[in-house]
């Protein structure tokens, strides 16, 4: 039996351990806090549908697959689909920072931008006591993976007090050269005081290449800091994408969301969010939108600790074909957190009679001085819309697309951000056009 | 330009039209009168295309094609044209939007070029003023909480846009305060030409005080049972439409 036989016969957690001992050896203290994590993974393995998490979101396919590391790769140019936007870009190319295709902009005073490799250099101490206190025994097996095998990311720190203008843009680029391979980009904000910051992660991959995403993103912000984050998952239609966000707000501070998926075969975000200090405030917006036989899963958290904290989530799932979408929001109302204001709305459209979306807002209230209110809809195009629009001459398939798109734009329209918000507009209107005319 | 013959047709599982017969030729206008129940809003949607309505028989015959064989979106290019009696409110689609792509697709039909963004709005401006309406209108969804009045107004603003071959007015004046019927009135009014017919519905002769038919006709249990001039709405509106059924049935 060759090598290779041996490998794909192996159990699936097994080939991690394999891929790991391939990629990392040593002894220093980063390389023993990823072995531990990867014990972490390989003692529970992929989550399966029986933990409540997971309950609709089957990782079989991904387990089966073995993938390794991505290797640094090179590519040519900017890719069409990127964005374009103004301030700092930095592009990961199959998890590796490619620096051709970057490009940085003077930072005002107090903003320091670093891609993780660079931390790592300059400081591996101090990385290494970030990733124990924030991540060794909190986060999932999957971040525990990603703890274990991450190659690169982009750290940024914002000083008290510091406003940046310009987004700073994270593209993640994967090639045809990821076929079989996985990427776990991490990045880490930490914003201090009063401080305010656009970040725009963006994901995107060659069309038939099969790869694993797996990216964890941390945020803490200090009191009365603003961030403003822009989460656009568009690999390409073979892809597993996993994102992990988590966010901690202090007192004041306040965080804002737009967690859009379009893409990938198998796609996951959880977002986290933990306030903390008390006047802290989340705002959740989200659209997901899974066709052919995509599979896409929300999952939101929000823990209100503190007293005074408010939260909104608004969420669209749009499901055609033999798509499936979930949406799970959880919300915590801790026993002393008086006092907290929170709304969540599923609201969720099914093109044909085989997609499906599973939606399920778990509330956990503890303290009884609190407004929470939470309403989910599932319903199909409007019969008597459709054909008013028709009735005017449009065809099928532009009425179709005008009301998807309408129905859509109740969270597009929050985008403030205007490339994002124009990329995203194209996407939407190309990819239900695209879906009717092969439907029709 | 309009032949109905022998039309049968259900709304959902219930046979309404039992064997209705129609001519309607260029430059006429029609008015269709009938008790509540009696087939009206029925044959207003079967000529426009409506899914859960199924002619089970006869033939509709418009500019020499088979009507029935078209698609909803066909029979608008073709240029039919039905203004609700319930206008649909649609969120997020910009009546603008709404307008231009309407025209565009008419226009590509009939093989002409897309109108420029300044022809476009020129046009649709001095309908707007036509039909007392403020531009605000615009870039708000489609009839999003306009009031009953508006709604209508802008059902006709469409048409007026459109500029049908056949319009098809299903209940435009219920629901309409004097003033707003008078703006409706004189919207339709302008659109009259030699090449054009307008059918209008309608359940009161209110609004035939204002827009003048060629021809009145009753629709009772699924047919028509009684054609006339004008004359004939009045005496309707004294007499009821018991006399009608009874000399029918007799």
């Amino acid at each position: 039996m060759s090598a290779v036989d041996a490998k794909a016969t192996a159990a699936p957690v097994e080939r991690y351990q394999a891929a790991f001992d391939a990629r990392w050896q040593g002894n220093d203290e980063l390389t023993a806090l990823r072995r531990a994590a990867l014990d972490r993974f390989l003692s529970t393995g992929f989550p399966t549908q029986r933990d409540e998490a997971w309950k609709y979101t089957n990782l079989r396919r991904l387990e089966t697959r073995s993938f390794t590391s991505a290797d640094a790769s090179a590519l040519d140019a900017h890719q069409p689909d990127w964005l374009t936007t103004t301030g700092t870009r930095i592009a990961l190319v199959n998890g590796h920072w490619l620096p051709a295709l970057s490009s940085q902009t003077a930072q005002p005073p107090g903003v320091t931008v670093l891609t993780l490799k660079q931390w790592l250099q300059r400081d591996p101490a101090a990385v290494a006591s970030y990733l124990k206190e924030h991540d060794q025994l909190t986060g999932n097996a999957l971040e525990q993976l990603n703890l274990a095998f991450f190659e690169d990311g982009v750290v940024v720190n914002l000083a008290d007090n510091t406003i940046l203008d310009e987004p700073i843009y994270i593209v993640h680029q994967s090639t045809t050269a990821a076929a079989g391979r996985m990427s776990h980009p991490r990045i880490v904000v930490r914003a201090g005081r009063n401080s305010r910051a656009t970040i725009v992660e963006h994901y995107l991959g060659a069309n038939e290449t099969e790869y694993f995403t797996n990216s964890v993103t941390r945020f803490e912000v200090a009191a009365g800091g603003a961030i403003a984050h822009f989460r656009v998952q568009q690999e390409a239609p073979r892809a597993f994408h996993i994102g992990h966000i988590q966010t901690r707000l202090a007192k004041d501070a306040r965080y804002c969301v737009h967690d859009i998926q379009l893409g990938a075969s198998l796609g996951r975000t959880g977002i986290t969010g933990l306030l903390e200090g008390a006047g802290s405030h989340a705002a959740l917006f989200g659209l997901f939108a899974p066709m052919g036989n995509q599979h896409l899963d929300a999952h939101t958290h929000l823990d209100h600790i503190a007293p005074h904290t408010t939260s909104e989530e608004d969420y669209r799932g749009i499901a055609g074909g033999r798509g499936r979408g979930v949406f799970n929001g959880k919300i915590i109302v801790r026993p002393d957190a008086q006092k907290i204001d929170s709304r969540q709305s599923s609201r969720n459209l099914l093109l044909s009679a085989t997609a499906e979306i599973d939606t399920k807002p778990e509330l956990e209230i503890y303290a009884n001085d609190v407004k929470c209110s939470h309403g989910a809809t599932t319903g199909q195009l409007d019969a008597t819309a459709l054909f008013y629009l028709r009735s005017r001459g449009l065809s099928e398939s532009d009425a179709r697309a005008a009301l998807i798109r309408a129905f859509a734009e109740s969270i597009l329209s929050t985008i403030d951000l205007a490339p994002v918000r124009a990329a995203l507009e194209k996407q939407i209107d190309e990819r239900f056009k695209l879906a009717n005319e092969a439907k029709a | 330009m309009l032949s109905i013959k022998n039309l049968h047709a259900l709304a959902g599982e219930k046979q309404v039209l039992h064997g209705l017969d129609l001519e309607v030729g260029a430059g006429e206008v029609h008015a269709i009168m009938g008790p509540n129940g009696s087939g009206k809003s029925t044959l207003a949607q079967v000529l426009a295309g409506r899914e859960g309505y199924t002619v089970t028989g006869g033939s509709v015959t418009y500019k020499g094609k088979d009507l029935l064989s078209l698609s909803p979106e066909e029979r608008a290019r073709e240029g039919v044209f039905l203004a609700f009696q319930y206008p649909v409110e649609i969120p997020g689609v910009n009546n603008v939007y709404l307008l231009k792509a309407g025209l565009n697709a008419i226009r590509k039909h009939r093989g002409e070029s897309e109108m420029d963004a300044f022809e476009f709005l020129t046009l649709v401006r001095e309908k707007m003023k036509l039909m007392q309406m403020d531009e605000s209108f615009l870039n708000r969804g489609v009839n999003e909480g306009f009031s009953g009045g508006e709604k209508k107004r802008n059902e006709i603003l469409q048409m007026a846009v459109l500029e049908p071959s056949l319009a098809l007015l299903d209940e435009t004046d219920s629901g309409l305060d004097i003033d707003a019927l008078r703006v409706v009135a004189n919207g339709v009014n302008s659109l009259r030409s030699p090449d054009r017919a307008i059918v209008l519905v309608t359940h009161y002769q209110r609004l035939l005080d204002y827009i003048e038919p060629d021809h009145v006709h009753v629709l009772s249990g699924g047919k028509i049972i009684k054609s006339g001039d004008k004359s004939l709405a009045l005496e309707l509106e004294k007499r009821g439409y018991d006399w009608v059924k009874q000399e029918a049935a007799a």
